[in-house]
């Protein structure tokens, strides 16, 4: 029984720790401060004119998942703008849409998934919600046409703010993106070695062995071990977080030597995770990779940015925004993974094999229903899909799950209830549940081999027909209350 | 007497804008009270596409954003002179 306990969490302690050591740094350290400076330097207003009531459809439904994407990183943001654009601006289709897209296609998300299953389940991910997004948005229009045009005409001064992006801000946001891909791409010109140094540091491969027995895992299942290296980064993030608490908590009203200190220490977090450190017999080789100078370049970059072409107060409000992000979701994924990691020693690969191995409706049909019903907090659902994956999952269920689950929960559905009704609420849920099973289906029947040229050429005629539809729908609406118009008159 | 609401539904900048709010109301020494409005469906009454929210006088000041207690004094005053 204690053997039993101790392996559970070995499991948990084993997940977390491999985790923490090679995916999270490189990629979700960069991802908060992408998210935190465009919570703070994107002025809502660039966007969010493009979302009242009098602006077409063809550039409100971009506009609204441009939003998803760009704007809604926190639920501050994601219901009021939601109720707002239903309510006060461009109707129910591009609040639906915005709703949908925003938690699959945020920063934060894209990255992690990316990093942590692969790239091509990310692209899926985001192509796939946009043109679901899009759809269910045109679809729940289409139904619910005569409450739409019920709404008052008047467009609110709530959309009426034009403010637009400055360059250095700009500039600002893509230096940090190129940090993210720098540390992230998997091509050569960014994993070669261009040189090596032989530090004589001895006892760090005694170091590594011992790690591998505290922690054990075993490749065959996907699991990780934790290297001397992903040890090295666990500490630093440990300092990372003691010295964020003392420096950024007060930021909005004055940095001190803390926030410097924390700072310096996430540059230098950030470098040590991109070189390749090989422990060996008496000494220490460290290769010196494409990725370690593309980051290195960023971050001079981003310093200089943050000193020349910022205002101060700006960037205090990013860092506040980045560290808020960190404090909320931080802690939950940290839970979430240990967690992960001690179920993972309970599931038998046989049962994920039987019910999702294959890429068929009722697979699909599992993993979007696991989805709807299990509520994890921000982020989760990627460890928890690397489980399924490593268990036996395939991708096109995986996809299914990955994309019902940040849609779905308890939660949202009674927030989103509470501003559009009962009655849409669940329609739109039937719909994302649909949606989702059939993203799952295409993207599981590309997996398996299916030529991508058919695939999308469906989906364009999906969305064809669908927008016909609504333009059909709304011009009969429009001729109808001319006629009403006329009766009155 | 000023009122002055704050509204969000509870997340961190909506606590920080609450303190913020108290705090430049002690400094002033004025006669004021902070109503935090959390329901959604009330904080929807204004025109507002994001939270944390200021509402001074059932006059929306700020939203969006954590403004600085420079900012909150000057619409502190103002409103006083307004309702004078």
């Amino acid at each position: 029984m204690i053997d039993f306990l101790l392996r559970l969490l070995q499991g948990g302690a084993g997940n977390l720790a491999a985790y923490l050591a090679a995916h999270v740094l490189l990629c979700l350290l960069p991802a908060f401060f992408i998210a935190g400076a465009m919570a703070a330097l994107i002025p809502k207003e660039s966007v969010t004119r493009f979302l009242g009531r009098n602006t077409p459809r063809y550039i409100s439904y971009p506009a609204a998942s441009l939003a998803g994407s760009v704007l809604a990183v926190c639920s501050c943001t994601i219901v009021p703008l939601f109720a707002g654009i239903y309510k006060k601006g461009a109707g129910l289709g591009p609040a639906i849409t915005f709703l949908f897209f925003a938690p699959a296609a945020n920063i934060l998300a894209l990255a992690y998934t990316g990093v942590a299953i692969g790239p091509d389940l990310a692209f899926a991910r985001l192509s796939l919600s946009l043109a679901f997004g899009i759809g269910i948005g045109l679809i729940m229009a289409l139904i619910f046409s005569r409450d739409d045009a019920a709404h008052d005409k008047i467009n609110d001064e709530s959309f009426a703010g034009r403010r637009s992006i400055r360059r250095s801000v700009l500039l600002f946001l893509l230096i940090l993106v190129a940090l993210l891909l720098s540390g992230t791409l998997k091509i050569g010109l960014l994993t070669n070695a261009y040189g090596e140094i032989n530090l004589p540091i001895p006892g760090l491969d005694t170091f590594q062995q011992a790690l591998y027995q505290v922690v054990p895992f075993d490749p065959g299942k996907g699991e990780e071990g934790v290297t001397a290296q992903g040890a090295i980064l666990i500490g630093l993030l440990a300092l990372i977080g003691v010295t964020a608490w003392l420096g950024f908590e007060n930021i909005l009203e004055r940095s001190n030597s803390w926030t410097w200190i924390s700072l310096g220490l996430v540059a230098l977090t950030l470098l040590v995770a991109s070189v390749q450190l090989n422990p060996e017999v008496g000494g220490l080789n460290i290769l010196i990779t494409g990725k370690l100078v593309g980051v290195g370049l960023a971050l001079v970059m981003i310093w200089l940015i943050g000193r020349f072409g910022l205002e101060e107060r700006e960037v205090q409000e990013w860092l506040w925004e980045s560290w808020r992000f960190i404090k909320q979701i931080f802690p939950l994924l940290v839970v979430g993974v240990f967690m992960v990691g001690v179920i993972r020693q309970l599931i038998r690969p046989e049962w994920i094999e039987t019910l999702a191995g294959e890429n068929t409706v009722l697979g699909n049909l599992a993993g979007v229903v696991f989805g709807v019903f299990m509520y994890f907090p921000t982020l989760v659902e990627v460890p928890i899909a690397k489980m399924f994956l490593s268990l036996g999952m395939h991708r096109g269920p995986l996809l299914a799950y990955l994309m019902a689950d940040p849609e779905l929960s308890l939660q949202s559905i009674l927030i989103v209830s509470a501003i559009i009704g009962r009655l849409k609420a669940w329609t739109y849920v039937a719909w994302v549940a649909l949606f989702s099973t059939l993203a799952g289906l295409i993207y599981g029947a590309w997996v398996d081999g299916a030529s991508a040229g058919m695939i999308l050429l469906y989906l364009a005629a999906f969305m064809g027909i669908l927008s016909l539809a609504l333009y059909l729908v709304s011009r009969r609406n429009l001729g109808k209350s001319a006629q009403t118009m006329a009766a009155v008159k | 007497m000023l009122t002055i609401k704050v509204l969000g539904s509870g997340c961190a900048n909506c606590k920080r804008l609450e303190q913020l709010a108290n705090k430049a109301v002690m400094e002033m020494g004025m006669q004021a009270e902070v109503v935090k409005v959390t329901d959604y469906n009330d904080i929807m009454q204004y025109p507002i596409l994001s939270t944390p929210g200021l509402v001074i006088n059932e006059k929306l000041v700020c939203s969006g954003r954590i403004p600085t207690q420079a900012e909150v004094t000057i619409w502190l005053v103002n409103a006083e002179m307004e309702a004078v």
